[in-house]
């Protein structure tokens, strides 16, 4: 408790950033494109009849579409973004690492890893879970856990420079991809090109349960995140000051990439693995809002929620009829700035 | 050195065998000696002939492609990590094979092998160059970092070409992540054929080679263009990687584990490291290629998964070396 009112303390001793009204902007922006998800679509709905469906007032088949099709969609979007836009600010500033994310370090893929093993092992001949499928989620934040132990593990003896600790995730990401690969191919995990199109990140046939899981995830590590703000901002500080500034640094750092794993998980349980994402929001947030943690935990959510929304739109209404997962147009955004910043990063240290 | 090449042929024929001899039925020797022999339309021949010897020569070439692809590249960037696999080189030549496929349904090897090798020296191209951009001499793990990312944005265009087109996506999919089984025999020879030639190509320019991993200053004091070997390198190795990736899917770290495997035995200079590497090469993906068989019997893995169960720790503990300073 004395913590949190020391950051309230700190904060109100720093020099405002100037957040508030960037926050309201991407706010603003995020709404909107949630507008533009929901009436986007094979059957375009303008705001004249979107707004009255809304609110329960517009024609049955509106209705319908809206509220089975579009808005558990745009949703399961917004929920899934926010929830890894999250998991890359707190992996970034735990590793204290500007290129990591839970895609890039393998996180993603131990998730995925942990759901296709899971479908292998509690399927029977006839293709039937013989458990419930609600403990899918668990299994996918077991080997997210489990792969993100293994890069804590490698990295953390010796000194890694920043560059090994990615290199370190995407061996061992590589490593979990081959094993969803024979799961893949070897289990009865529905058909494969199915497997694939969920592996690669996808939001098309998203449920109301879906949506609720994934906010459930959110809704609790949220308000973590948050209390862990002040923390975070001692992080950036290297180990011997930010001890100094009283904060336990291996536990906190243990924390926050616990806070990632679950994150990652409830998203990756219910969309795939949809990369890029947390990286890229967390730095776009950085971009407007400064480095101090609590705008930068509200930016992160709202960016990484913007993101998926707006990929989602783009291959929903870019491919169509095609169903192009979520996740490759993310990549399509996110590779080039990982570049961007990996270079950018580079030429500052020469 | 001479009693370790033959013991690396050794390995190799006895692979070879094996390759011939197991699968989701053993055939006993015997059976095998007569199938190869003497031919016949029976149940065994056919097998033999038609499905596990192409596919045994399939791995060999792929392998030796793919290990020499990997000198080169190493040599090039004087990186002990750099492989067609990571350099995203192999997923610019699926990309492009993909494409092709998507495009014409053409699916006969030249224009395969054409669309892979042009995908492959584009993405070369572009990896070293974004590298290079970076300031000066392209820094070892940035470059591999790109190559990473480069990859994983061709994986994703690959992904939206494939959904696009659903007759050939189940077949593709299993492609993409390499396999030597159910190729086209006739695909053998030309391939065979053109390995070949790059690599003794290579073996040619092994004292050049040897300059070149020298460094800079010292090459040009020894009146080597620099430049331009290192452009026919990069050109030589993508061009292995094209045919590779054309006869196989992408088939990762085989390049980075089969020269490693080499060095750490004591071969220096490229006379003979690249023989040797090629080799160890076609032994390792014949190997995988057999894991691939057992790893979830009844079914096939491919071999791409299998090889990157391999190749993984032998990644983790070349940047753990580096990491403890041990240097590369």
């Amino acid at each position: 408790m004395s913590a949190i009112m020391q950051g309230a303390a700190d904060r109100s001793a720093m020099p405002r950033h100037a957040s508030a009204p960037m926050l309201g902007l991407v706010a603003a922006v995020l709404l909107a494109a949630m507008l533009a998800g929901l009436s986007m679509g094979s059957s375009p709905m303008p705001l004249e009849r979107l707004l009255p469906a809304l609110i329960g007032q517009g024609s049955a088949t509106d209705m319908l579409i809206l509220w089975t099709l579009r808005a558990p969609r745009v949703l399961l979007a917004g929920v899934a973004g926010a929830s890894l836009g999250l998991a890359g600010l707190v992996l970034q500033r735990a590793t204290r690492n500007a290129l990591a994310a839970p895609s890039v370090l393998g996180v993603t893929d131990g998730a995925a890893l942990g759901a296709v093993a899971f479908l292998f092992l509690f399927t029977d001949p006839a293709n039937m879970l013989t458990v419930s499928i609600y403990w899918q989620p668990v299994a996918t934040a077991l080997g997210a856990a489990f792969f993100a132990m293994l890069v804590a593990l490698l990295a953390g003896r010796g000194n890694v420079g920043p560059v090994s600790l990615i290199l370190y995730g995407f061996a061992l990401g590589a490593l979990a991809r081959a094993g969803v690969t024979l799961f893949i191919v070897a289990g009865p995990v529905y058909r494969a090109s199915q497997a694939a199109i969920w592996l690669a990140g996808s939001v098309h046939e998203a449920r109301w349960s879906d949506v609720a899981a994934t906010g459930l995830v959110l809704s609790i590590c949220l308000p973590a995140v948050v209390l862990m703000a002040r923390r975070m901002d001692q992080l950036l500080l290297d180990d011997n000051s930010a001890m100094a500034t009283g904060v336990a640094v291996r536990r906190s750092q243990f924390m926050l990439m616990g806070l990632s794993v679950v994150l990652t998980a409830g998203a990756v349980s219910f969309v795939g693995a949809i990369g890029f994402v947390g990286l890229v929001a967390p730095h776009a947030a950085r971009l407007l809002l400064g480095l101090r943690a609590l705008p930068l935990i509200a930016g992160s959510a709202m960016l990484g929620a913007l993101a998926v929304i707006a990929a989602d739109i783009v291959v929903r209404y870019g491919f169509a009829p095609l169903e192009v997962p979520t996740g490759a147009a993310t990549a399509l955004l996110g590779a080039p700035y990982f570049l961007f910043i990996l270079f950018r990063a580079r030429q500052n240290h020469a | 050195m001479k009693a370790l090449t033959a013991v690396l042929i050794a390995i190799l024929v006895l692979l070879a065998a094996a390759s011939l001899h197991l699968g989701v039925r053993f055939t006993p020797p015997a059976e095998v000696w007569r199938a190869l022999t003497a031919g016949g339309g029976d149940q065994t021949a056919l097998i033999v002939n038609t499905l596990r010897l192409p596919r045994a020569m399939i791995a060999m070439i792929v392998g030796a492609a793919l290990a020499i692809a990997g000198v080169l590249m190493q040599t090039v960037t004087r990186n002990p990590l750099a492989e067609p696999g990571l350099l995203g080189v192999n997923a610019g030549a699926a990309f492009a094979a993909v494409l092709v496929v998507t495009l014409t349904g053409e699916e006969a090897l030249a224009p395969l092998m054409a669309a892979a090798c042009a995908g492959a020296l584009l993405t070369a191209a572009v990896v070293y160059g974004v590298a290079l951009t970076g300031g000066g001499r392209a820094a070892p793990l940035h470059l591999l970092l790109a190559g990473i990312v480069v990859a994983a944005l061709l994986a994703s265009l690959t992904q939206i070409l494939l959904v696009s087109n659903e007759r050939t996506m189940e077949e593709l999919l299993f492609w993409l992540s390499g396999s030597f089984a159910d190729r086209n025999p006739l695909f053998v020879l030309p391939a065979a054929g053109l390995v070949l030639a790059i690599g003794v190509g290579c073996l040619a320019a092994a004292p050049q080679l040897d300059i070149l991993s020298a460094d800079e200053t010292t090459a040009s004091a020894l009146g080597l263009s620099v430049v331009r070997m290192r452009f026919a390198a990069i050109v030589g190795a993508a061009l292995l990687s094209g045919f590779s990736v054309a006869l196989a899917g992408p088939v990762p770290f085989v390049g980075l584990a089969a020269p490693h495997l080499v060095r750490r035995l004591g071969v220096r200079g490229h006379a003979r490291l690249l023989p040797l590497a090629a080799i160890a090469g076609a032994a390792l993906a014949m190997a995988a290629d057999i894991v691939s068989r057992f790893i979830i019997y009844p079914s096939q893995a491919p071999v791409g998964a299998v090889m990157a169960m391999l190749g993984v720790p032998v990644l983790l503990m070349l940047l753990h070396r580096r990491a403890a300073g041990v240097g590369l």
